[in-house]
């Protein structure tokens, strides 16, 4: 089984993967500091065009990723909305209680977890892990053995998943049944993970003995055949940013959507 | 002639096990040797490799103590596994890490990475091509450019075509062969009909680790013949030996005229595609099927298809039954997956082969004597209640074997059960699947071994292409493809 997932590469694939991390981290800080609705959906559209046109994977994928999104948004926004206090009661069934508070902290929570979303996605979608980890090594100084450890990890997935699909043929014709309720599914985990794990450690092991067989050792500098470097593009990131920062705070001061400012109070 | 490596006196013991694998080991290699090393599997093959290297005890720590042990200046090491000794999932990335690793300056790394590729046959248009989409053949080329990357003056191969169907394996041995000509080449290797030409020292083990013959080949194999065949090593004549000691008697005529297992215009479909095409197939109780082609050629893909385990099309009939209809569908198919370890379910062995018949609510007192008995016939009495993970690898292959066969039922399909065992091994399982085969059973199975198709199969379909090209007895394909069997021709 192989699993197709080639994409254009565009400005966002270029900018420095680490300069990416970093900023994709800040932006995650600042989002919880956020308590005005209106600044925060127009930070979803600022995210959401990076993610619709600039990531370089076909629009369908793009929609399949976009599905959960909503199921995300939903959940996080119900639970506040349903449950949540206030004192403006427009609704109220048993245990199920809506208030305009509620209602607005709800929102506030759905839109907060779509962004969070949108940013982790389009930075996954838009770097290779063997950049990022190269990145590491070059500008944040991360040790040769884990950044090689990390990349040798993650060539072995598609192989997992793989082994995985056997497997599931394999305890269909024995004809296992993991029964229902929690302990089928501790049955169900016991059965893949076991031989899954097996598999993966000794394959592991064997990567790290080639790894050794290869001269690659902790001690020693190296050279690099990636370099990774800053560029234009990092600043482009960077002013983009920005501009959508200012940009949600002066509309949503000028045009807001809905008369809350904080929807703490 | 100078020695490049040796060791003196060794022992070495494995955690967990009670007796040294290696005790007062010695062994040299001159330069520019060409040595095989031959034992039965648990021989320490592979860890002599690993000392000679160094990688024991520095990568892999295990404990051993020797008077005196030098290792060579320069050596490259190739694994048996293609799919783990890579680290990057780019060709270029992959040989880019040994270059890295030896503080090559980038500028020079494509330089390098062309030259590396061009040594091993290996020509791409854009070496930034993911490894995922190489055949085995070619990941192990590429295995042997990153070797050669280290510009070794000693190369150690670990059965490097273990796990290759024969053009595969083929082209690694040319490679090597090419390569390795001003080498000290140090090889293990089951399938050594290849490598027997290039080699001129043969060292050959016991179990316990100790040299019962070192030598010239020609001395070794003439001499040693009796101790080759009872420890079950490959060696070339072998199947000529066996068959001769155990002259395979005519078998009976098919018992029906009916065939067990007819496939007609039987497509096999992932996703919206065709995978597999079988325009029409046949096999009768008592044959002995063998599915033939190239690695990725569908050969897998058929034996799912014909368990219900993919989307098809078109007609399938087991016993005269549509296969999609059949009830208790295990009560008549068996399977036998490549890697037994992803068919264990239970925890012991004994649990493992009554599995199936626990699952068909037989009483105790049937189940007992029916799992003591077959776990007799593949010599498995005495291990039934360690867990089957604990079994060595030819053991595990004969539990698999038994648990899937247990119900008797009348069609059993086998995905390459004989592969990576020794001689003996492999023997054992092919005399208890034909004793399977002379009860009326109709046995269905995928493999790349040619002898097996020429000495034990009745038919053959061969797979070229996604297309099921031939459906003949297999005295006709034999026939027909006289170029091939000179592959086997050390057995005439």
């Amino acid at each position: 089984m192989s699993i197709d997932f080639s994409y254009q590469e565009t400005w966002l694939h270029k900018i420095n993967p680490s300069l990416k991390l970093g900023f994709v981290f800040l932006l995650f800080i600042h989002l919880i500091m956020i308590h005005n609705t209106n600044i925060l959906i127009n930070y979803m559209f600022g995210t959401l065009i990076l993610y619709l046109f600039f990531t370089g994977h076909p629009w369908k994928r793009l929609m399949i990723i976009f599905l959960p999104f909503l199921l995300i948004f939903l959940t996080s926004s119900t639970s506040m909305i349903f449950f949540g206090k206030g004192d403006v009661t427009w609704f109220k069934w048993g245990l199920i209680h809506i208030t305009e508070e509620s209602f607005f902290r709800g929102l506030h929570l759905g839109f907060r977890g779509i962004i969070f979303a949108i940013i982790g996605v389009v930075f996954a979608l838009t770097t290779r892990p063997v950049y990022l980890f190269y990145s590491f090594m070059q500008q944040l100084k991360l040790k040769p053995k884990y950044a090689y450890s990390f990349m040798a990890a993650i060539r072995l997935i598609p192989l997992m998943i793989e082994e995985m699909q056997t497997l599931h043929y394999a305890l269909k014709v024995r004809g296992v049944q993991s029964g229902k309720g929690i302990r089928g599914l501790y049955n169900k985990l016991k059965s893949y993970s076991i031989p899954l794990l097996s598999q993966s450690i000794r394959k592991a092991f064997r990567i790290a003995v080639a790894m050794e067989a290869k001269r690659f050792s902790n001690s020693g500098n190296r050279t690099y055949y990636y370099q990774i470097n800053f560029s234009k593009v990092d600043l482009v990131f960077v002013f983009y940013l920005i501009a959508v920062f200012t940009l949600s705070y002066y509309m949503a001061v000028q045009y807001p959507y809905f008369p809350i400012t904080d929807v703490r109070l | 002639m100078s020695t490049v490596a040796n060791v003196k006196n060794m022992r070495l013991k494995f955690p967990g096990v009670d007796s040294l694998l290696f005790k007062d080991f010695s062994l040299s290699l001159k330069k520019g040797e060409k040595v095989l090393i031959l034992g039965p599997s648990g021989s320490g093959k592979s860890t002599l490799l690993q000392v000679l290297t160094g990688l024991i005890p520095h990568a892999v720590e295990v404990p051993m103590k020797t008077d005196e042990i030098n290792i060579p200046d320069s050596w490259g090491y190739l694994f048996q596994d293609p799919d783990s000794q890579f680290c990057m999932p780019f060709v270029d990335e992959e040989i880019a890490f040994v270059l890295e690793n030896l503080q090559i300056p980038k500028e020079e790394m494509n330089r390098y990475i062309h030259h590396y590729l061009h040594q091993v046959g290996l020509a791409f248009k854009n070496p930034h091509t993911k490894i995922q989409t190489l055949s085995g053949g070619m990941k192990q080329r590429l295995a042997i450019a990153s070797v050669l990357a280290l510009e070794p003056e000693v190369l150690f191969l670990d059965e490097p075509t273990a796990m290759l169907d024969s053009e595969g394996t083929k082209q690694v041995w040319e490679t090597i062969k090419q390569v390795g000509e001003d080498k000290t080449v140090v090889i293990v290797e089951h399938k050594i009909e290849e490598v027997v030409d290039f080699v001129d020292r043969v060292v050959l083990l016991d179990e316990q680790g100790v040299i019962i013959a070192d030598g010239s080949k020609d001395e070794v194999f003439a001499s040693y013949k009796q101790v080759l065949l009872e420890h079950g090593i490959w060696y070339p004549g072998v199947w000529r030996d066996y068959l001769n000691s155990k002259p395979p008697s005519p078998s009976p005529s098919p018992v029906s005229i009916n065939p067990s297992v007819h496939l007609s215009d039987f497509s096999v479909y992932r996703g919206k595609s065709v995978k597999l095409h079988i325009p029409q197939a046949n096999a009768y109780p008592g044959d002995w099927v063998t599915i033939i082609g190239e690695n990725g050629a569908g050969k897998s893909t058929l034996l799912l298809a014909m368990m219900n385990l993919l989307k098809t099309k078109g007609t399938c009939h087991f016993l005269g039954q549509d296969y999609k209809s059949i009830k208790n569908f295990a009560d008549h198919v068996a399977f036998v997956f490549q890697n037994p370890e992803f068919q264990f379910v239970t925890n012991s062995v004994y649990e493992e082969a009554a599995y199936s018949l626990r699952l068909d609510h037989w009483t105790e007192e049937q189940i007992s004597p029916r799992v003591n008995q077959l776990l007799k016939t593949y010599h498995l009495e005495n291990h039934t209640h360690i867990h089957p993970y604990q079994l060595s690898i030819g053991q595990k292959r004969r539990l698999s074997v038994a648990a899937s066969i247990i119900k008797e039922q009348s069609i059993i399909l086998l995905d390459e059960p004989t592969f990576g065992q020794d001689a003996k091994n492999t023997f054992a399982i092919l005399e208890q699947l034909e004793q399977l085969r002379r009860q009326g059973k109709t046995i269905i199975m995928v493999t790349h071994d040619r002898n097996i198709v020429e000495y034990f199969s009745t038919k053959v379909w061969s797979i070229h292409d996604g297309k099921l090209a031939n459906d003949s007895s297999t005295g006709e394909y034999l026939e027909s493809n006289n170029h091939v069997t000179g592959e086997i021709s050390y057995v005439h």
